[in-house]
């Protein structure tokens, strides 16, 4: 199967290290979920994935492009979601849309139809000519990813996407997680909440201290773990609270 | 040390809270360490000439005379002017951005101690700034055989409390006229307006005829001739300052007597100006625009549509960059004054040139540094230095329906003139804008008057460039009106 995204033997070290020689492979077409206490440095693997810091070591291939090298051309097939929405307050839903697609050069006759389709699935067509400033975290989050839709990327990329969502924007938020899968498009999220990993992941990595620990199905991370019966976040707690071999 | 004194008064008390303000604004306010060590050598240095005047003087009877108290009167008027714009300032971060009200109304404390607390806050710190400028001099020279100078502390103390508590009341009135929805835009212009008013006023004042004397020369000048400074109400600033102690309580009085006022009286007000500044804003428009419409086709079209809508949707910023303009008037009124003696079409070319470095430096900063998402620019699919260029681009098509209006009022006397002043306009702009571009530190657009803290290079670069090019463009105007047959 291809890779989605391939890490190789990525060093990263702010004061002190953050990441220590992290592989991740994750394969095209999945939901992967990343795992990780706090300061796990799940967000930094990610910022590095998409361009936004540079790792000390290692390689990152994105659809087996070198994205150190040609960056252009894999930010041109992925999408980020940070967990705070990279908007802009004082433009409304279209009016962000149209920029994100002049960003990523999408021709007009294209862009504006999906525009169309991402704010009529998303629900957010009727408050299509409202500013964004009154708009509630899980509104702005929507528009954020109609942003990150609007390119039509490969490989999706989310920080803690369901952060201060109410039940039904997480639902929606999921819910357009797992047709973007279904379109053959790749996800990795971040996420805190181990029942999303646990219901929506096809994959889910554990990393913690700057290194991958764990990575499977469900059922593999609980074998690993040792605990047949065991909810995730069993084993999540017995896999991060043990000691490092 | 503000917190050992904290612990010793009793907590919740309108002291307490006090100091609590005054600490926050102190650690709002503090800056990098090396500024902080250079303010801390000039107040030295400024110290020792206080108390180097202050031994001069010692043993010298000082007998204010008209002049004095003129003097004082309108240093008073201008500096009152400044705070009180600090005041409508710092009113609004209270009410709308310090956050802390939430925290403060809900704990067991009478709103009334919290409200006095808040503005003895704003006093105090619109108070430090000037009290930093005038009491190292006064206080030296006071201590060192002139107590009838404790007067002047006293006067800054009295101007300071008028002042917070005139601010603190025009905000809330503002909000009371505009709304809580257009409170905030609304009070920021008004600041910029007063803050600016004085300089104006004085600008236009000393324009107004032939004489060679500023705005605040003239109004010296017209309060020594009526004796308004001399007598009656009008000598209570020269009278306090020179330590006359019916003068001081009265003044003080007065200060108090306005901070009560607003405490007590404005209690309502600033209660339902908190609650209105709670409310989210920007309400739901009837969505009824083609989607359509938004896409361009170009990565300029893009980014000129986006930094166009966010300056025209914060009518305050794209105020204070109007502001900015008009405090460049005096290069215009000059050329305008008939006895100046200076050509008229060079003028115009050097004031456009500085003007549009000025303008477009103004616009560059906004779009680059004040970029409210620079994370989606940089994983889009596009280099840093084309989002730049096609940034600074959009900069100077910003600020090309302004900066072309002098060079065609040149047209009017020598067209190849307008052309150079055109060519010099454009490239003064460029080249500020990409100053600006390369010193560009991440900020936000709130920070758009303080952005020279950030990069004090770009803006003495900025306005190098400008003033070069604007005098290299005066002099080719010069000439090539003289040519014959041009």
């Amino acid at each position: 199967m291809t890779s989605a995204l391939r890490l190789t033997g990525i060093h990263k070290r702010f004061d002190k290290p953050v990441i220590t020689g992290l592989d991740l492979d994750v394969a095209s077409g999945q939901l992967y979920a990343l795992l990780g206490p706090n300061g796990a440095g799940k967000t930094t693997t990610l910022r590095m994935a998409v361009g936004l810091t540079e790792p000390d070591r290692g390689e990152i291939e994105i659809y087996g492009i070198d994205a150190l090298r040609d960056p252009l051309a894999t930010m041109a097939i992925t999408a980020w979601l940070p967990d705070e929405p990279m908007l802009y307050d004082k433009l409304t839903p279209s009016e962000y849309l149209g920029f994100v697609a002049g960003l990523w050069r999408i021709p007009p006759k294209q862009a504006a139809p999906k525009a169309e389709e991402l704010l009529r699935w998303l629900e957010l067509w009727d408050v299509r000519d409202t500013r964004c400033e009154g708009f509630s975290r899980g509104m702005k989050q929507k528009v954020a990813l109609a942003g990150a839709l609007i390119h039509d990327p490969r490989l999706l990329i989310l920080d803690e996407p369901l952060t201060g969502l109410d039940a039904a924007m997480a639902r929606s938020v999921k819910d357009a997680l797992r047709a973007a899968v279904d379109q053959g498009k790749t996800v990795i999220v971040t996420t805190h909440i181990l029942e999303v990993a646990e219901r929506l992941a096809d994959r889910i990595g554990i990393i913690a201290g700057g290194r991958l620990l764990a990575e499977g199905t469900l059922a593999e991370l609980r074998e690993l773990a040792g605990g047949e019966d065991e909810t995730l976040e069993d084993t999540f707690i017995r896999l991060t609270s043990a000691p490092a071999s | 040390m503000i917190g050992r004194l904290m612990a010793r008064l009793p907590a919740g008390s309108f002291a307490w809270l006090a100091l609590h303000e005054l600490r926050l604004g102190i650690r709002n306010s503090s800056t990098k360490p090396w500024i902080l060590q250079l303010g801390i050598a000039l107040l030295v240095i400024w110290t020792l000439i206080g108390v180097g005047t202050g031994l001069l003087l010692r043993g010298i009877e000082i007998v204010p005379g008209p002049e004095a108290y003129a003097g004082v009167t309108v240093a008073a008027i201008a500096v009152f002017s400044f705070m009180a714009t600090q005041g409508m300032l710092a009113s609004q971060r209270t009410l709308y951005e310090a956050g802390d009200l939430d925290l403060l109304f809900s704990a067991p404390i009478r709103p009334r101690v919290v409200i006095a607390a808040k503005l003895a806050g704003i006093i105090a710190m619109i108070a430090w700034t000037y009290a930093l400028l005038v009491l190292p001099i006064a206080i030296p020279i006071a201590a060192l055989g002139h107590p009838e100078l404790f007067g002047v502390p006293a006067l800054l103390a009295a101007l300071a409390l008028a002042a917070g508590c005139i601010g603190l009341a025009v905000t809330l009135m503002l909000a009371r006229i505009a709304g809580p929805r257009a409170a905030r835009t609304v009070g920021q212009i008004a600041a910029a307006l007063a803050g600016g008013a004085l300089f104006l006023f004085s600008q236009l004042w000393s324009h107004s005829d032939d004489r060679s004397r500023s705005g605040l020369g003239r109004l010296f000048d017209q309060i020594l001739a009526s004796r308004a400074a001399s007598h009656g109400i009008g000598a209570l600033p020269g009278r306090a300052a020179f330590g006359d102690p019916v003068a001081i309580a009265l003044v003080l009085g007065i200060g108090a007597g306005l901070f009560l006022l607003a405490t007590l009286g404005m209690q309502t007000w600033f209660l339902s100006s908190y609650r209105a500044g709670g409310m989210k804003l920007g309400g739901k428009r009837k969505a009824k625009s083609r989607v359509a419409g938004h896409f361009h086709a170009s990565l300029f079209a893009s980014v000129f549509a986006k930094e166009w809508r966010l300056l025209a949707r914060d009518p305050s910023l794209a105020f204070q960059i109007v502001l900015r303009l008009i405090y460049l008037a005096p290069l215009f009124l000059l050329a305008f004054r008939d006895n100046s003696g200076l050509p008229f079409g060079p003028s115009l070319a050097f004031g456009g040139v500085v003007i549009a470095g000025q303008l477009v430096g103004s616009f560059a900063w906004l779009a680059v540094a004040a970029e409210d998402t620079p994370d989606l620019i940089a994983i889009a699919p596009v280099t840093k230095a084309e989002v730049e260029r096609v940034k600074l681009l959009a900069a100077l098509a910003m600020a090309l329906p302004l900066i072309v209006l002098l060079p065609i009022a040149i047209a009017l006397e020598t067209v190849p003139g307008a052309v150079v002043a055109l060519a010099a306009t454009i490239a003064a702009g460029w080249l500020s804008g990409k100053i600006e571009v390369a010193h560009a530190e991440p900020a936000p657009r709130s920070a758009f008057r303080k952005r020279r803290s950030g990069s004090w290079i770009a803006g003495l670069l900025t306005m190098m460039v400008s003033v070069g090019i604007g005098g290299s463009a005066a002099v080719a105007v010069y000439f090539l009106e003289r040519l014959p047959g041009l």
